[in-house]
């Protein structure tokens, strides 16, 4: 094909189609030229760099080790407003926290391409001696000095930045030696945008994807990460699968091998155990089916993301038995969280000690699995009678095409995600959890779910119901999201207390 | 301090909303349902929303109050002269709310609260409020306002 120079890139056909490589160059040029730092972005030294890393400072290769030897390794998030203060956090996690993949998290304003909003936060962080932005605004700083945290630790390094407008971001974050990205466009748009439609989220992703395939051209392999926790709040697995499956099959779309599955977890050990083991077969189920064959698809276990107790006694427990629910699920990964969570952002002490105290759980999970579980198999197929209808009904909206399907079943509701900010996400359905503490959908908004699993999710809620002697209504789904908050005199008081 | 009932709370407009590049809005929309369902008059921005944009709905609206939600630990950025662009835009009386974990990390709230009062605001809220607490808040704060039309 020739070169289009007067195309505009993003004006190219919506489809799950594979970027051609000289619309893609077009996309590149415009795109690296909207911030002084991108002229920085050279991705042959980048590649080159890459390579010169140890095999254990590389995320493709770590993930693809770490599965073959069944480990579960431990990550953290983090960021802050300064490199100096960034540097201290990364190497504070690599050592005291022993973390096995070390974070940065970027800061808002970065996610949402307000990069002068993110300099005024730098200068003010610097005034003020501590971080006035929640994360580290690598586009600010560009890749050359950021390359001095990957320098600084003897881990492989991921970029976790929240947000569907990744593109400039990711230049700079490859650029600098990170070799592992996580986000996605139909879970980061559906989950943190309001505005901006999933079609131009899918775009700006498949753009990160088809960068990600130009390194691996270049003989880099960097692991591309999905974060199926979406809203963080009370995600069924079905939706969460329905999710990475999409993802996964518009990554493999650009020519991605290395993606990863996230999962929040429901704090449910069966329900989780089943989720990991299902995400990824039904992943590869619809991958193969797409003809992908050969993409590497590990899940990762999120401690819990919806909100947390004040109590960081209590909070120590959500941490460790995080730790124990990804490992007993087989997750490839966990990602943790800390006693602070309820505050927001950890100091870096506390994000360590939330590090370790996963990875004791981790320890002791030993190699134990839940295969042979009646319960864990039952919720297996629960998983499997849930998606396969929804996923063929969005691939048939699309004609087979994955990335239209999805715009025209997010529209209709068929693809649908619970407390979605964005305007272009129905949000009917409505997660709770059921008399055994399993997140199920008491209301399943305008999912096409077939009428028996529907009837078994409400009958378990209504049970709950029962049992608490509340009406079966949306405040269920309210009192769910706070349920784990709760302090431990309303969760589990001492049940002989006289009155 | 008696509460209102929910015919006077009618008569009381509330903005609400997640202001800046946050989007965190799960407390926010359970906030906004929960004064909905006491009787308030709501407008709901959700998330995302820029300073400029809640000032602009208060003024439509003829609002009361500004209830702004902070989750993501840059409400001190974006809350830094939001009084000042309410007098600005001729709301020089409005009541304003914050709430959430309005600073990154875990500081002492008596400091957090003081610095948000400082900027302006009426009541700072701290992290893990629940509903009630605001409407008991927004009844003490409007019993003036609707003590002559009661």
């Amino acid at each position: 094909m020739v070169a289009l120079p007067q195309l505009d890139a993003d004006d190219i056909p919506f489809s799950a189609a594979r970027i051609d490589v000289d619309v893609f160059d077009i996309m590149r040029a415009k795109n690296l030229a909207r911030w002084p730092t991108g002229a920085e972005v050279d991705i042959e030294e980048a590649a080159a760099f890459h390579k010169s890393l140890p095999k254990h400072k590389r995320l493709g290769w770590v993930m693809r080790q770490a599965d073959a030897e069944g480990r579960c390794l431990t990550q953290p998030r983090g960021g802050f407003g300064t490199l100096e203060l960034q540097k201290e956090l990364m190497i504070c996690l690599d050592q005291q926290g022993q973390a096995d993949i070390v974070p940065t998290t970027t800061d808002s304003y970065t996610r949402n391409e307000q990069w002068e909003n993110a300099a005024r936060g730098i200068e003010e962080s610097k005034k003020a001696g501590r971080s006035m932005l929640n994360g580290y605004p690598m586009v600010n700083y560009g890749p050359k000095v950021t390359r001095q945290l990957i320098e600084a630790i003897d881990k492989p390094a991921i970029v976790l930045s929240g947000t569907s407008m990744p593109k400039l971001t990711c230049e700079i974050g490859f650029a600098a030696g990170y070799s592992g990205y996580l986000g996605s466009g139909l879970a980061y748009t559906s989950s943190y945008t309001k505005s901006l439609s999933i079609e131009q989220g899918i775009r700006n992703y498949q753009y990160l994807d088809r960068l990600a395939a130009m390194y691996s051209d270049h003989g880099v392999e960097l692991h591309r990460r999905q974060p199926g926790f979406l809203t963080g709040t009370n995600i069924p697995p079905c939706i969460a699968i329905l999710t990475c499956i999409i993802d996964a099959l518009l990554a493999a779309g650009q020519g991605v091998k290395n993606y990863g599955l996230e999962l929040g977890q429901t704090m449910h050990l069966v329900q989780d155990a089943a989720a990991i083991k299902m995400a990824r077969v039904l992943t590869q189920e619809y991958l193969q089916q797409q003809g992908y064959h050969d993409v590497f698809t590990p899940v990762t276990s999120l401690h819990w993301m919806g909100a947390w107790p004040h109590d960081e006694a209590q909070c120590e427990a959500l941490v460790a038995y995080g730790g124990t629910l990804a490992a007993i699920g087989g997750a490839v990964s966990v990602t943790t969280k800390s006693s602070h969570e309820a505050f927001g952002i950890p100091t870096p002490e506390a994000n360590a000690a939330g590090l370790r105290s996963t990875r004791m759980a981790v320890y002791l999970a030993r190699q134990i699995r839940l295969d042979a579980l009646p319960e864990f198999e039952t919720e297996c197929d629960m998983i499997a009678k849930e998606v396969r209808p929804i996923m063929d009904k969005i691939l048939e909206m699309g004609d087979g095409d994955v990335a239209i399907g999805t715009i025209h079943a997010c529209e209709a509701g068929v693809m649908d995600i619970p407390w979605s900010p964005s305007n272009y996400m129905k949000s009917r359905v409505m997660p709770a959890r059921d008399i055994d503490g399993y997140l199920r959908m008491f209301d399943c908004g305008d999912m096409p779910m077939d009428p028996d699993v529907m009837e078994f999710h409400h009958e378990r809620v209504r049970k709950r119901a029962e049992h608490e002697n509340v009406s079966f209504d949306h405040e269920l789904a309210v009192a769910s999201v706070y349920e784990l908050s709760e302090n431990l005199e309303k969760l589990i008081p001492f049940p002989w207390a006289e009155k | 301090m008696t509460a209102l009932t929910k015919q006077q709370r009618a008569s009381i407009t509330l903005v609400t909303g997640v202001i800046g590049a946050d989007t965190h809005i799960v407390g926010n929309r359970i906030l906004s349902m929960a004064l909905e369902k006491e009787g308030f008059n709501i407008v709901t921005l959700g998330a995302l929303t820029p300073a400029e944009d809640f000032i602009k709905a208060a003024i439509e609206t003829a609002a009361d109050a500004i209830l702004v939600s902070s989750l993501y630990g840059q409400g001190e950025l974006d809350c830094r002269g939001f009084r000042d662009m309410c007098i600005e835009a001729g709301l020089d009386d409005i009541v304003l709310y914050v709430g959430g974990n309005l600073v990154v990390g875990k500081q002492a709230w008596e400091e957090v609260e003081t610095r948000f009062t400082d900027m302006g605001f009426d009541r700072a809220f701290p992290p893990g409020t629940r509903t009630p607490d605001v409407v008991e808040k927004l009844d003490t704060d409007f019993q003036s306002k609707v003590s002559g039309t009661a």
